[in-house]
């Protein structure tokens, strides 16, 4: 009993540390740094194309770096790869499970990426030989849902699950490289830094964490939020996480100060954020909720500064593509629309 | 303030994410025939927030006995489910008063009462005008027809004088249109005219807020069409 008195002293000591710390390079708000920078003005941006055919509610999307083509995911068990400039289907991919909750590009452009309930990550080869889009691996080891991946190349992904766990892969031989433990709770989303050397993930424990890629650890933990975290994002420059919860707020969190900077709320939303999608420049979030609004903050300030798609309810993921010149809304009437 | 439908008061919890999809999955596998009656029982009673054990639970979205249910599933009966889905969200989101013609509004307490008490899902579009600017008699006449082929949205006008704020809204600015939903200016049109060609009819006005997507959809298809995209090309 001695034993765990200490070491429950020692984790105080430790927490109260870094506390400390935190107040140290505290040596402003980000409410007073930006006291002279004037709102953002009302943003109203316009449907420039509609995506048809999908079947069912789109669960995910993410766009290619090439910032033309994108893929989504729909509960009717399809992956599709549009053209958003022509609004063609460059691929349709038929999964073996509807219950898909996330969807990925790979950098080169060739290959995507799926999993949902079947526990499992998919990867499909676009540029076969035959010209046909097959299964290349599957992914198989985690104990709980599939709720996020990303590529890091086309040979490392790494996934987010329901086990608690983020797992690096090999795609080449289909295994596990490092297994990322260490939340409480289901992991509900992850993000990659602009430099691929850094990933964070966002769970049902209220916190996010900042793990290094190559060293396997852990290197920050950011709590505050009073409920799970759906939504995670790194701020484009690499040195801020945004972060989008069940207590209805979005909160920034800078990497060197290891600590929040704002909240993003307003008495008026009561929903949970479950996707969000910075702008280019970091100085717009679009936050999608989980009544299926979306609302647009402006980051500085933290004001709302608009809404996509007019509050008709019914955007069910976004994404904003890598040159900043579009977001694409999924919603749960199966199409997808390209915005600016 | 009207009071809540049946739909409203059955909201799942998260419908969007992977928490949506888990939803759904729960969803359908307590409305699918094949699921045995306690199986049903038992996502029922983990749906349900009211449990004693809700501190285990708080971590962990999916239980054990849950993911062993997870199995092949029927084709046909996610197919029925889908169209369903897309129903019932159709209906939470089209419930609200109707109207047929649109409503002078005639002086700022009016405009401010429709502004702030519609109900709210119900859109309000006014049209700032003043008799004589160009573009605002035309307008005026677009918004009469539209107003008859969209009636969940409250169409209204007032004369820009009389909205007390005659300042703000100089001739420079009108025609102008402001769109409000559940108290919330969403869409703020000055100069309507600089964004219409020199004639300008209802179908244009429609096309510009469709844009910004500010109008509902006027006829909804439960589904596309499942031929069509089963022959979707490949390019």
């Amino acid at each position: 009993m001695g034993e765990m008195e200490e070491l429950r002293k020692e984790a105080d000591n430790l927490k109260d540390q870094i506390t400390e710390a935190r107040k140290v390079v505290q040596d402003t708000t980000l409410q007073e740094a930006v006291a002279g920078t004037t709102l953002v003005g009302r943003v109203q941006l316009k449907t420039r194309k509609t995506l048809r055919g999908h079947l069912a509610k789109i669960y995910a999307m993410h766009w290619g770096t090439d910032t033309k083509l994108c893929v989504s995911a729909s509960q009717d068990g399809k992956l599709i790869v549009w053209d958003t400039l022509t609004t063609n289907k460059v691929n349709a991919i038929p999964l073996k499970s509807s219950w898909v909750m996330t969807c990925a590009y790979a950098p080169s452009g060739n290959m995507v990426a799926c999993g949902g309930l079947d526990n499992m990550c998919s990867i499909y080869n676009l540029k076969g030989k035959d010209g046909n889009v097959k299964v290349m691996r599957e992914l198989a080891a985690h104990t709980g849902y599939l709720s996020c991946c990303r590529f890091l190349s086309d040979s490392e992904i790494i996934t987010s699950s329901g086990d608690c766990t983020c797992i690096l892969w090999d795609i080449e031989t289909g295994t596990e490289k490092t297994i990322f433990a260490g939340h409480l709770g289901d992991c509900m989303s992850l993000a990659v830094s602009p430099d691929f050397k850094m990933f964070i993930s966002g769970a049902c424990d209220f916190t996010a964490k900042l793990w290094d890629i190559r060293e396997a650890t852990c290197r920050q933990t950011f709590s505050g939020h009073e409920s799970d975290i759906n939504a995670i994002g790194f701020f484009p420059n690499g040195n801020a996480v945004i972060t989008g919860s069940d207590d209805a707020t979005c909160k920034l969190y800078d990497l060197r100060a290891d600590q929040e900077l704002i909240t993003y709320q307003d008495s008026g939303i009561m929903c949970g954020v479950t996707s969000l999608a910075p702008s280019l420049s970091g100085r717009l979030l679009l936050a999608g909720y989980d009544d299926f609004n979306v609302n647009i903050w402006d980051m500085l300030k933290a004001e709302r500064v608009g809404v996509l798609a007019g509050h008709d309810n019914r955007v069910s993921c976004i994404g904003v593509s890598s040159d900043g010149m579009a977001c694409c809304t999924g919603s749960w009437d199966s199409f997808l629309k390209i915005w600016n | 303030m009207s009071s809540p439908t049946p739909a409203e008061d059955e909201v799942p919890a998260i419908q969007t994410g992977p928490k949506g999809v888990i939803n759904d999955w729960r969803k359908f596998k307590c409305e699918d025939q094949d699921t045995p009656p306690s199986k049903k029982a038992l996502l029922r009673q983990i749906s349900n927030p009211q449990s004693d054990d809700i501190h285990d639970r708080l971590n962990r979205k999916m239980s054990v006995q849950e993911y062993e249910m997870i199995a092949e599933e029927d084709e046909k009966g996610l197919r029925k489910y889908r169209k369903q889905c897309m129903k019932e969200m159709h209906e939470r989101f089209s419930f609200g008063p109707t109207f047929d013609s649109v409503v002078e509004l005639d002086n700022g307490e009016a405009f401010l009462e429709v502004i702030e008490k519609e109900h709210r899902l119900t859109l309000v579009v006014v049209h700032i005008y003043k008799d004589g600017v160009k573009g605002c008699e035309a307008l005026n006449s677009c918004l009469d027809c539209l107003a008859t082929e969209y009636p969940s949205i409250k169409f209204c006008r007032i004369e820009a004088a009389a909205t007390g704020a005659g300042e703000r809204f100089s001739d420079d600015v009108l025609p102008a249109m402001l769109v409000y939903k559940a108290g919330e200016l969403l869409g703020n049109f000055l100069s309507m005219t600089q964004h219409l060609s020199e004639e300008f009819f209802a179908a244009d006005i429609e096309a510009f807020l469709n844009e910004y997507g500010l109008l509902p959809e006027k006829e909804f298809v439960a589904c596309p069409d499942e031929e069509e995209a089963a022959g979707v090309e490949v390019e």
